[in-house]
């Protein structure tokens, strides 16, 4: 072990070192980063390694790791715009052939999952490696009800966590990512995100996806499901909506290539009643507003859901896989304001978890209903190209 | 002596009576017919003398009309030609349904078609003066009754947009009172945007002030109420804890324990 002192005199030096990999983790807790840090050194040769982080450095590191400051970023649960322009720049200066990037509570990364990552990119055959995390069943919702199936049936990509809070970069991915995101800065107050998975398509780009086990994914922090469920779906569609020209033409999705598998339901009870009672309550205000983004006969699904109890409380795969792209299509249109069409998701979002948790407490395991729900997006898919070019027509 | 001079002539027949006379010898229904043809004559002179006014209206609408038709078109010409809309697309998001060339070419024609109206009317209430004879002006009532019209489309845009943020939040807050309450903010909204349409209009007066005050007034306490009764409980239950750590001296007791652990998360 070395002391804190002659990592920061190595630090320092001005000409950042070279290195066959650069590691840049976003700014974490000192022990967290110490045990990152530790993880590293263990599945790594540490002169072909160099790691950037703008988190202070603790008190004790593996000896001859080489540790460089980065510069400041987001402190935020996810990748944004400015993180991918500091892995580039950084990667560029060290002339690193790869790029991993960890995001906040990467240190519960197991070290074989940080290898595959790393190494998948080293070895020069794919630009963008996606971890797949083994998550408990009710765990990053947004991402099963929305994220993933309509990344899934328009890019044609497998991708499990198309915002994975790590990834590895082939130098020329990385660099695709930093001009989008210097692109996308001045036009997002805050600081926005980037669609990894949906870039690399577009690029033409090779991306595969490791197992690499269970993480302790980033919570928002401030950020209620309101805001947050509006920024990351808002995010997605703007990014939908400046890619129609690729997705609109049909693609296939490579076959699943891995078993389905899930940590187990822990203790603990979802307040499904409280969900549905939102979702019935929504549906007594708002069906105003939905009848302006959803055509007929998903409102008469919605009847049919509002009537239901909460033990029978379901949504339909097809039903949700309509409403996203009813929005995705309104969003496109403007037909209501932005803010008003994300935040009269919000319910209809709530109605799907509460429907998902009581189809999982019925025996139904969570990954073959979220696998079955993507294959529902897919099959809709021309509904959503139809809609997207002719509007008008909503019996398509 | 006068009235001596007036018998003798009418005693000779030298006098004659001008028209219209009410001499019993003339029938009701020839003084109606002299009344309206009179009222006829009079209209048509007003309608000859304002006529030239009508046709410069509509000679000046047509004509920047037509101006404005063709500069949209060579503009959209010029910037397709420097490449308008993919600059725009660099330079940042382009959000609008229509492309930055058109909406440009839209704006530019109806600034022109806006220019025309306003020349026509200054033409139409030139003809019109010169003709009644009389010092008047249409153009100041007609830009009172344009900004009128502007404040109401604004003021129900307004209401709408503000009655639908309410709403969706209050409902994403699960409040039960969250219709009536985006119904209480758009009728607030309205109401005053009815007082400044009048306002701008000078229609009313002190009635309008004294009526939106009522009605604003009105609407503000039917929400206290309804908000300050829904949540009545809430607030004497605060109060009563309050009241109670006052009373015994205590530091807030230990907080309540919080619910079973939830398995669901949502990123």
């Amino acid at each position: 072990m070395a002391t804190a002192d002659s990592i920061s005199e190595l630090s320092s030096s001005s000409p950042p070192p070279t290195a066959d990999l650069l590691v840049l983790v976003t700014a974490m807790l000192p022990e967290q980063f110490e045990a990152l840090l530790t993880n590293l050194a263990a599945v790594f040769p540490m002169e072909g390694l160099l790691i950037a982080s703008e988190s202070p450095l603790p008190a004790h590191v593996p000896e001859k790791l080489r540790v460089i400051a980065a510069p400041p970023a987001n402190a935020g649960w996810s990748l944004t715009a400015p993180d991918f322009m500091n892995a580039y720049e950084l990667g560029q200066e060290s002339q690193a052939r790869a790029v991993l990037m960890l995001g906040p509570g990467a240190e519960s990364l197991g070290a074989g999952g940080l290898r595959l990552l790393a190494n998948a990119v080293l070895a020069g055959g794919v630009d963008l490696a996606v971890p797949r995390y083994s998550l408990p069943p009710h765990a990053g919702m947004i991402n099963s009800a929305v994220l993933y199936p309509l990344t899934r049936a328009l890019f044609a990509t497998r991708a499990r966590f198309p915002l994975a809070p790590d990834l590895g970069l082939s130098i020329r991915m990385a660099q695709r990512l930093a001009t989008l995101g210097q692109h996308a800065l001045p036009l997002d107050q805050g600081e926005p995100l980037l669609w990894p998975v949906a870039e690399a398509a577009v690029a033409g780009f090779t991306i595969d996806e490791f197992d690499v086990g269970p993480r302790s994914l980033p919570q928002p922090i401030g950020g209620d499901i309101n805001s947050i469920l509006a920024r990351v779906t808002g995010s997605l569609f703007a990014d939908i909506e400046a890619k129609a020209a690729y997705w609109q033409r049909a693609r296939r999705t490579p076959p699943a290539r891995r078993g389905l598998h899930e940590e187990p339901l822990k203790d603990g009870a979802a307040d499904v009643p409280r969900m549905v009672e939102a979702f019935k309550f929504a549906y007594s205000n708002l069906l105003e507003i939905w009848s302006l983004v959803l055509p007929p006969h998903s409102l008469l699904g919605l009847k049919r859901l509002s009537a239901m109890s909460v033990s029978e409380f379901r949504m339909p795969d097809t039903l949700w896989a309509r409403i996203v792209y009813d929005f995705l299509v309104a969003y496109r249109q403007r037909t209501i304001n932005r803010g008003h069409l994300l935040g009269a998701l919000i319910p209809l979002y709530l109605g799907w978890v509460a429907g998902h948790i009581n189809l999982t407490a019925s025996g139904v395991s969570a990954e073959s209903h979220i696998e079955a729900l993507a294959a529902a997006f897919e099959a809709e898919k021309p509904y959503v190209v139809a809609r997207w070019r002719w509007p008008d027509r909503f019996n398509a | 002596m006068m009235i001596d001079f007036t018998a003798t002539m009418l005693q000779q027949g030298r006098i004659v009576i001008p028209f219209p006379s009410y001499s019993e010898n003339v029938s009701i229904w020839h003084q109606i017919s002299d009344a309206l043809h009179v009222s006829i004559y009079r209209v048509l002179s007003l309608l000859i003398a304002v006529l030239p006014g009508i046709l410069a209206f509509f000679v000046a609408l047509a004509i920047f009309a037509v101006i404005g038709k063709v500069i949209s078109v060579v503009l959209r010409w010029l910037l397709k030609a420097f490449d308008f809309d993919a600059r725009m697309a660099r330079g940042g998001e382009w959000t609008s349904s229509s492309s930055p060339t058109a909406l440009v070419a839209r704006i530019t024609f109806w600034l022109f078609v806006l220019l025309g109206l306003l020349i026509g009317v200054s033409a139409f209430d030139t003809s019109y003066a010169v003709g009644t004879a009389l010092s008047f002006s249409l153009l100041p009532y007609l830009t009172h009754g344009v900004g009128a019209i502007l404040i109401l489309i604004v003021g129900t845009l307004i209401a709408r947009f503000l009655a639908r943020s309410v709403l969706i939040g209050a409902v994403n807050a699960q409040l039960q009172y969250a219709r009536f309450l985006s119904l209480g903010v758009k009728w607030l909204v309205l109401v005053l945007t009815a007082a400044m349409a009048l306002e701008h209009l000078e229609i009313g007066g002190a009635i309008v002030d004294l009526a939106f005050s009522i009605l604003f007034g009105g609407i503000v306490l039917t929400l206290s109420l309804a908000v300050g009764l829904g949540s009545r409980d809430l607030v004497s239950r605060s109060l009563e804890s309050q009241l109670d750590r006052g009373e015994r001296g205590v530091p807030p007791a230990a907080p309540p324990q919080p619910p079973p652990a939830e398995t669901i998360r949502h990123f």
